[in-house]
């Protein structure tokens, strides 16, 4: 069985992890009665993995998320990424931080409406400073050309299909150049061709150094993967990472 | 271009809608804001220059006799003395059209040349006037229909009828227009009148004093020049002080101005509180948006600016619009005030600072009004922002009071049912939208109120006056005389009373007489009449003690102008007064205090105690006539006149009830239409706070509309629920503009009241709220339906889609 008690000790893995979660929960109060979203949750991700967190809906996944990108934080537990504790992090600190370190890639795009293609993708350089305003764009258009849509850098997103559209996000994702990428659901807006592209596409950036996560319901994906975690209820039932360990 | 401010550029261009509301309504509101403020300083300027420029005297005194001119050259030397000039004032009449005359104040000068003191400026025409003619003050031009270069025929105590050649216009600042008064000015040499069988010692000394500035200083040096003058053996009959260095209305008109610079800014604040309540909805709706930027790394800080700039850039274009507007109402509002008061605006400058300050309140107003909702978007959490639906946690959580009461509450049309409840959906904003509509509605009203109280006046004045023509004689007639002739000039005779008149003043001790009068003898002037206790032309109301009872003496009674007068502010039934009537202090006993709107200041006492005062037992120099049929009163004025001048009785002025209500309009009106221009500028900032607020409702409900299609809902049903919503906030937004309408109203009322002696009770007047509800809704409607069309043409597809 997966670690999954605060009582236990961070296991004790001489390759330094990139992110490391030590007995978290995270719970929310409603109107109707309080919810634990994740309950005392312990995990460790190594640089390079491409890591499926799996689940039915409610299990807690896009919470798991959340506390990883910094967008939420937890009621209990440490959270470090690259050694640094964002659970301690002010806002202002950790949207410097995901700026820079971390890649977002949302269910239904979310790219900025107004903005063109590409705009969109100079975004986060624009918002972090990260490159200096005239390798912007080129830098942008490189982003674009890997992504196999830069004669649709000058478009609306409103003009692209769904699938391109999720490639622009996940060039926008790329954009400051971080080490790492989440997905939420990132292709459960996309048939399956093009689900399979994409996919494809987040895996490939392991090989270029960067650890990858992606929330997903589809099991078909699943080859994808280097690692799945499997949560139901809020806690992590399997790690497939343990599991073969244990096997 | 970077892709941020892209973003926020290409942002307005795609809610264009919603940014020309917000730029509109601040142009509107910042047009207010320029009129006013500028109206207020080239006014606070000019009027004091204008006064100034006429070198007023501090006092004029007036003599027994015309001084020598050995004498004024050794009051020219007193300490304390900047100058000294002679003058008189003559009243007369001046013929205007083949029958009618009107009164005639003609000033009277030594020399044109030389004319220094009250001195006014030439118009057109020649100056000086060649000997033989005269010069007209040009408000009376058109009321005289006198020409330069023509003849006029004019009536004078001595001279009589005689015609004087019209040698120019000038224009006298210190004298309120013509048509204000119903009396025509003009300025004319001793020499002239003397030439033209009219001789007049010029026994009114104007005095120019080093020491100006303040009343007390002024009265003592008057004291000491009044003593010195007696022991010269010229005695002092009167002293006229009128307030220092400050034009008749000076004080009146920047209260008014003052006030409605107030008002404007209000306005302004309201244009911001739109542009807060557009932006918050536009915040709203870019909530994911915002999400998104902070996800991939935009701060707070960022995200705030990039709002900021907008609103920055959209006060910038307001700015833009509303000044040239306002600077051109502000002129005519400025052009307006010059006539009212008889000036001339020499120049229409801004202090250098105006500029600046005016377009930095433009665009610093809108951005402290949405920098805490900026401020607010730009801190959520990436978490909060998208888990936002539209409806506050407190008011999802809120169980209790409004929600329960609207829960339960249902119009048996789901559409209508759904637009109650989603009035108050987003509280914050609905509060933002009746302050928009109800701060417009209670102007709308209050300016309405205003118009309505004054014209109460008017009717109240004339329901009280039973007569149809006031007549002023030269001198005291002889009662046994008059009404033989009256009867047989006036076969329409229905009643007269003699109501005769004779100035007085507060008796300050020392033997001189003081009144704080200009130059005209108006504007504090006090009078004493000879009522009758028993009189049928006069309906007397009272506001305190009893009114005089026949045959009493040594008693008055005040109307209510006369107890606002200086000096006698405060004074109750049983005070002692001391008074100058005749030359002679007199102490009479006040036994009440009479409501007589629109009436000059006056003492009323029986005509026994008149006659006993004044030593004119059995004369009258002063009759109220009533007619059977008011209609002819301006042939019977005619008839009237000629048979008194038959008799030989000189007439000083005939007024008909007509004229009378002539020369009351006007006055009110320009603050009852400023204050209109205002609410005017409100209520369109209003309404396009109701479309804003319409607009983003419809954007966030974008979803909630797809889902009601999906169950059955019609396009029909979608549009009523829109245009329900936009009536429903217009109606809640009545109720709270007659709250505010209420205090406001009294707030007016209070400023014109001690800034005038006419006392105006704002009341709320029916037809304003219901001017305002016939202007209200259609506009609500108006407003409603393109955010309720656009609600309607959603595809299910659409807004399924929509984030």
């Amino acid at each position: 069985m997966p670690s999954n008690k605060s009582s236990d000790p961070m296991p004790q893995d001489l390759t330094p992890a990139l992110i490391a979660l030590h007995g978290v929960s995270k719970r929310y109060a409603s109107a109707a009665r309080p919810c634990t979203a994740l309950q005392d949750l312990s995990l460790r991700i190594q640089p390079g993995e491409c890591v499926a967190v799996m689940g039915p809906s409610g299990s807690g996944k896009t919470t798991l998320i959340n506390l990883l990108t910094g967008i939420d934080s937890p009621s209990s537990g440490e959270i470090l990424v690259a050694g640094q504790p964002i659970h301690r992090m002010s806002q202002e600190a950790l949207t410097r931080w995901r700026g820079r370190q971390v890649g977002v890639v949302f269910q239904f795009f979310q790219l900025l409406p107004t903005l063109t293609v590409a705009e969109n993708v100079m975004l986060p350089m624009d918002f972090c400073g990260s490159y200096p305003a005239r390798e912007r764009r080129p830098r942008a258009l490189d982003l674009l050309q890997r992504l196999g849509i830069v004669e649709h850098a000058d478009k609306l997103p409103a003009e692209l299909s769904g699938g391109q559209q999720q490639r622009a996000a996940i060039a926008r994702a790329l954009a400051n150049d971080p080490a790492i990428l989440v997905a939420d659901e990132p292709t459960g807006n996309l048939d399956s061709a093009t689900a399979d592209e994409v996919m494809g596409l987040l895996a490939g950036l392991t090989r270029e150094g960067k650890t990858v996560l992606t929330v997903t319901h589809e099991r078909e994906l699943g080859h994808f993967f280097t690692r799945t975690l499997l949560l139901r209820d809020g806690r992590l039932v399997h790690d497939s990472a343990t599991a073969r360990v244990a096997a | 271009m970077s892709p941020r401010w892209t973003k926020i550029w290409r942002d307005m261009q795609h809610s264009g809608g919603r940014m020309a509301l917000i730029v509109a309504a601040l142009a509107a509101s910042m047009a207010g804001v320029v009129t006013m403020l500028s109206a207020y300083l080239v006014l606070a300027r000019e009027v004091p220059l204008n006064y100034l420029g006429i070198q007023p005297a501090a006092a004029q005194l007036e003599l027994q006799h015309e001084p020598s001119a050995a004498l004024l050259q050794r009051l020219r030397a007193r300490p304390g003395v900047r100058g000294a000039e002679l003058g008189g004032t003559l009243l007369g009449r001046i013929q205007v059209g083949p029958q009618g005359w009107m009164p005639l104040m003609l000033f009277v000068v030594p020399d044109f040349e030389a004319w220094q003191i009250n001195r006014v400026h030439a118009d057109s025409g020649s100056w000086p006037p060649p000997p033989g003619s005269l010069l007209i003050e040009r408000s009376a031009m058109a009321m005289s229909q006198a020409r330069v270069g023509s003849q006029v025929q004019i009536e004078l105590p001595a001279a009589g009828r005689i015609g004087i050649g019209v040698a120019g216009t000038v224009h006298d600042p210190g004298v309120a227009p013509a048509w204000q008064e119903q009396t025509v000015y003009a300025y004319v040499s001793q020499a002239t009148l003397a030439q033209r069988g009219q001789p007049l010692p010029l026994n009114l000394l104007k005095l120019r004093l080093h020491d100006d500035a303040e009343l007390p200083a002024i009265e003592a040096e008057v004291q000491r020049l009044a003593a010195w003058l007696a022991e010269q053996g010229e005695p002092v009959l009167q002293a006229r002080i009128p307030p220092p260095r400050l034009h008749p209305h000076q004080s009146q008109m920047m209260t008014v101005v003052g006030m409605l610079l107030i008002f404007s800014l209000l306005g302004l604040l309201l244009g911001a509180v739109l542009t807060a309540s557009t932006i918050g909805g536009l915040l709203a709706q870019q909530r994911r948006q915002i999400a998104i930027m902070k996800a991939i790394g935009a701060r707070s800080a960022q995200i705030a600016t990039l709002y900021l700039l907008m609103v920055g850039l959209l006060g910038l274009a307001a700015v833009a619009i509303g000044w040239p507007l306002g600077w051109a109402a502000g002129r005519g509002l400025m052009s307006l005030v010059a006539q009212l008061l008889n000036l001339r605006l020499d120049s229409l400058a801004l202090p250098g600072w105006m500029l600046p300050a005016s377009v930095g309140v433009g665009i610093v107003a809108p951005l402290l009004a949405t920098l805490l909702p900026i401020w607010l978007a730009a801190r959520r959490t990436v978490r909060a922002a998208i888990d936002d639906h539209g409806v506050s946690a407190s008011a999802a959580a809120d169980s209790g009071g409004l929600a329960r009461l609207l829960a339960r509450l249902s119009l048996g049309d789901a559409a209508l049912t759904l637009a109650l409840r989603n009035t108050f959906r987003r509280r914050a904003r609905l509060v933002m939208t009746l302050l928009l509509l109800g701060g417009a509605g209670a102007m709308f009203i209050t300016s309405l109120n205003l118009r309505a109280a004054w014209e109460a006046r008017v009717q109240e004045a004339a329901a009280d006056r039973h007569f149809d023509l006031e007549l002023r004689l030269e001198q005291p007639q002889p009662l046994a005389r008059l009404e033989p002739l009256l009867r047989g000039a006036l076969p329409g005779l229905r009643a007269f009373e003699s109501w005769s008149i004779s100035a007085t003043s507060l008796h300050q001790g020392g033997g001189l007489e003081v009144v704080h009068s200009y130059p005209d003898g108006g504007h504090g002037s006090l009078a004493l009449r000879a009522a009758p206790p028993a009189t049928a032309l006069i309906a007397h109301r009272l506001g305190a003690g009893r009114w005089l009872r026949a045959g009493e003496r040594g008693s008055v009674v005040l109307n209510s102008g006369a107890s606002q007068a200086s000096g006698l502010r405060g004074v109750r039934p049983g005070d002692w007064l001391d008074l100058e009537i005749a030359g002679r202090p007199q102490r009479l006993l006040v036994v009440g205090i009479i409501k007589e709107p629109l009436t000059p200041s006056a003492l009323y006492t029986t005509p026994e105690s008149y006659a006993e005062l004044t030593g004119t037992a059995g004369h009258s120099n002063a009759l109220r006539i009533a007619l059977r049929d008011g209609s002819d009163a301006e042939q019977s004025a005619t008839a009237l006149v000629a048979a008194l001048e038959g008799a030989g009785m000189g007439v000083k002025f005939l007024l008909t009830e007509a004229r009378f209500g002539a020369a009351q309009g006007g006055h009110v009106y320009i603050l009852v239409y400023a204050l209109a221009f205002i609410a005017g500028l409100m209520a369109v900032v209003g309404l396009l706070g109701l479309a804003s607020a319409l607009g983003s409702a419809v954007l966030e409900r974008t979803r909630e509309f797809g889902v009601l299609r999906t169950i059955g809902a019609g396009s029909a049903a979608v549009l009523r629920s829109v245009l329900a919503e936009g009536l429903v906030i217009a109606l809640l937004s009545v109720l709270l503009a007659l709250l505010l309408a209420t205090g406001l109203s009294a707030r007016v009322g209070a400023v014109l009241g001690a800034i005038s002696p006419q006392q105006l009770l704002l009341q709320l007047s029916p037809l304003a709220l219901g001017l305002w509800l016939l202007l209200l809704l259609p506009g609500a409607l108006l407003v409603s339906a393109w955010p309720a069309r656009r609600a309607a043409r959603l595809t299910i597809r659409e807004t399924l889609n929509s984030y």
